[in-house]
């Protein structure tokens, strides 16, 4: 339990920082049960992997700011968010690939919607296993690499108010 | 408006990335190895309780999802057993460790970094 001075009074946690650190955290669950698939079975697994699909796309939108600057910073010799910015874009490529394919192969949820891909080809599912763990080394370094930022707000979110 | 605008170019970007990997699939089929070539071919997923990861157990008894639109019984449907938790535990593990060793990685260098430029005021 972190101890919280009394003497530095925390700041207020923005909106949107609070927005950041709760919807980011619900996609790591997410992810984590989607990937235990022995434990959620097919069905979840789908669904929830469909719907971390649209999370994904908007925790981009979220910090598309990010992406634009510290890609034009990327030719200057010194950038601290160089090595972020490579797994962040690896990730994308993995997790981007590893939900597509997910719809590809899906057995539940795409015959719910009515929809059928008349796939049948082992790519797709071997593709679905290797960037799913891919994703699975990658996610923990994404979230780890931002340690410090979780701390600390992590620290304000959930530091009792003084009544 | 402007987070519309964003959302149009991440948009754009996964588009990209789904269409890397279709072109994977065009024109290199066979990557994953032990597949691809002339002629039709079929995966082999062998029976539905061999999909289930090492160590799961099966509910007896447990109804099988068909879905509304009349799929036909697919592996286990929804599980959700207490049983199977440990298969929910092993991937938070492995996250976990990996966190732990980036993070330790990570304070390290940055405590080297610092020791290098001398004490500050």
């Amino acid at each position: 339990m972190p101890v919280v001075s009394e003497s530095l009074p925390l700041r207020r946690v923005a909106a949107r920082t609070r927005l950041d650190f709760w919807f980011d955290a619900a996609i790591l669950v997410g992810y984590t049960v989607a990937y235990s698939y022995g434990f959620t079975g097919v069905v979840i697994h789908e669904w929830l992997g469909i719907a971390l699909g649209v999370a994904l796309l908007l925790h981009i939108t979220l910090h598309w700011d990010w992406v634009v600057r510290t890609t034009g910073r990327l030719l200057r010799p010194r950038g601290p968010d160089k090595l972020i910015w490579l797994v962040n874009l690896a990730l994308l490529f993995a997790m981007t690939l590893c939900v597509a394919s997910g719809i590809l192969i899906s057995r539940v949820a795409l015959p719910e919607l009515r929809i059928s891909l008349p796939l049948d080809d082992p790519f797709w599912d071997r593709a679905h296993t290797l960037t799913a763990e891919v994703t699975l080394g990658l996610v923990p370094v994404h979230v780890a690499l931002r340690w410090r930022w979780i701390a600390g707000v992590g620290r304000r979110v959930f530091a009792r108010r003084p009544r | 408006m402007r987070f519309l605008r964003q959302l149009a170019a991440v948009l754009a970007v996964v588009t990209v990335v789904v269409l890397i990997g279709l072109a994977w699939h065009h024109f290199a089929p066979g990557s994953f190895g032990g597949q691809g070539g002339p002629g039709p071919h079929r995966f082999v997923r062998g029976q539905a309780a061999t999909a289930v990861h090492r160590g799961v157990k099966v509910t007896p008894g447990v109804e099988l999802n068909r879905g509304l639109s009349g799929v036909p019984p697919i592996q286990l449907g929804d599980l959700l057993e207490p049983v199977n938790l440990a298969v929910l535990w092993n991937t938070a593990w492995i996250e976990a460790a990996v966190i732990a060793a980036v993070v330790i990685v990570d304070a390290g260098l940055r405590k080297r970094r610092r020791a290098r430029r001398g004490p500050s005021r």
